[in-house]
């Protein structure tokens, strides 16, 4: 009875082995992998700089009507913006900036991607920054204009060194997200880590191997992202407690 | 060197507006130390924050050397610079060292070089007797410390008047004495000053005048002397009978 367990471990772990190799190793098909993956950390990474560009834009625009105590064009605007982005599916916004808006243009699938993706996440980065300014006391602004410096002085000097703490963790949740959310990008046929997992299926018809992997895959990403992030963190608060 | 004409001011609330001041005019000359005393709510603080523009005025307006504040066109930033401001709640800046929160501004508005900023606020440090805390941060000191940091970091500024919003308020009770004698001291240097405060002591002591405020109107004036002598509005006595 015994024997018959361990054999059959035994066999599964060679079967596992086995499928590996296939999946992976024959035809050189990790290489599928390794390209996916690099598109993948491309268009997470210029995105992600897109996003943060444009959400900081957006977040002056929206918090002019903080400085004014009424809404202005800008922060109508900004808010307008933000609504349109976070009320529609990602997916569909990627698919209407390639087929729809880009595809007159000839533009490739990569650079659509990272700019419907920079669109997306700039919206909830923007949130994420204009949180983090009012979040810091209204105290700090006021003391910095009393001495007579103006408002970009008191915000540079000021209120963002302040900001940064409070924002630094959600904005580490935008990027991960990002990374994840990057995965559609199959819908306008860039082939990136999950599409190259398609791709292997396609090819083998087999499922679990290849899931498996690129699951893996993106965890570990996730885990080193999350790991330098929590260092980051952990230096800038050691800062401020001193 | 200020002068206040007709100041009103609306704040917007639920319940439709709220006239917090009814129409103040005032006048503060060079070397004058106004204390304005009065019930919370009465409009005090709101009157000294409508003087350096951190309230923006409903109506009326506030001179300061000639220049009007009021002004949409005036460089209200170039005018703060000549007025320092000590908050409450100190508002220190938690992520600078105590010395950086001295010298940021003058450095910033290029008024001084990093190194000047910082040999003047060493200077002040020392008047103050907290040499030793440059370089420990606001959240290593205590409350009356901070304040102290707070009325270095406006005097950094070389500022020709000094407005201070209740700088006490907020302190452990045996805390006040230190803040109260800094600001002595920079009285009896000749330092134009407007201090709201509850500290009747200072009002007599260092006070060259004394204004009550009640529901946004300045009801009472006078040398302290006569104002805590011989009050004459029945709103000031009853205050006063509440608070000596």
């Amino acid at each position: 009875m015994n024997g018959n367990i361990f054999s059959a471990i035994g066999e599964w772990f060679v079967d596992l082995y086995d499928m590996f190799i296939f999946c992976f190793v024959d035809g050189s098909r990790y290489k599928v992998i390794l390209e996916g993956l690099g598109l993948t950390l491309k268009i997470t990474l210029f995105s992600a700089l897109l996003g943060v560009f444009l959400g900081l834009i957006l977040s002056i625009m929206s918090l002019t009507s903080e400085r004014r105590g009424k809404k202005t064009i800008w922060s109508r605007f900004a808010y307008g913006y933000i609504d349109v982005i976070r009320g529609t599916p990602t997916v569909v916004q990627l698919m209407i900036v390639y087929f729809a808006i880009l595809a007159p243009f000839q533009v490739d699938k990569e650079l659509a991607a990272v700019i419907a993706f920079g669109i997306n996440s700039s919206a909830y980065v923007s949130e994420i920054i204009r949180g983090g300014i009012l979040s810091v006391d209204k105290g700090q602004m006021e003391a910095g204009r009393s001495l007579g410096m103006n408002y970009s002085q008191t915000m540079g000097k000021i209120i963002i060194p302040q900001a940064i703490k409070n924002i630094l963790p959600a904005m580490g949740n935008e990027a991960i997200v990002l990374l994840k959310e990057t995965s559609i990008v199959g819908y306008i046929g860039a082939v990136d880590l999950t599409k190259a997992g398609d791709f292997i299926i396609s090819r083998t018809y087999k499922a679990f191997m290849p899931l498996i992997a690129i699951a893996v895959v993106y965890f570990i990403i996730v885990k080193l992202m999350t790991i330098g992030l929590r260092a980051l963190e952990g230096r800038l608060r050691k800062r401020d407690s001193r | 060197m200020i002068a206040v004409k007709n100041l009103t001011k609306d704040f917007d609330t639920a319940n439709g507006k709220l006239a917090v001041l009814k129409g103040i005019t005032q006048e503060i000359k060079k070397g004058e130390k106004v204390v304005i005393v009065g019930p919370s709510g009465s409009g005090k603080s709101t009157f000294l924050r409508c003087l350096n523009m951190l309230e923006t005025p409903t109506s009326g307006s506030v001179m300061l050397d000639g220049a009007e504040l009021t002004d949409p066109k005036c460089d209200v930033d170039k005018l703060r610079q000549k007025m320092g401001m000590v908050f409450q709640h100190f508002n220190l800046f938690p992520h600078l060292t105590v010395l950086e929160n001295i010298t940021i501004a003058p450095v910033t508005l290029k008024l001084k070089s990093k190194e000047e900023a910082a040999t003047r606020g060493r200077e002040l440090l020392e008047r103050v007797g907290l040499l030793d805390k440059a370089d420990a941060y606001p959240s290593q000191i205590s409350g009356g410390q901070k304040q102290r940091i707070a009325i270095v970091r406006a005097l950094a500024m070389d500022p020709e008047v000094m407005l201070f919003d209740e700088p006490t308020s907020a302190l452990d009770p045996e805390m006040v004495g230190e803040v109260l004698e800094v600001m002595k001291e920079l009285a009896e240097d000749g330092m134009t000053m407007v201090v709201v405060t509850h500290e009747m002591g200072f009002a007599k002591e260092v006070g060259t005048r004394v204004l009550f405020m009640d529901e946004g109107l300045v009801v009472e004036e006078a040398e302290p002397a006569e104002f805590f002598g011989n009050p004459k509005h029945p709103r000031l006595k009853e205050f006063l009978s509440k608070v000596l």
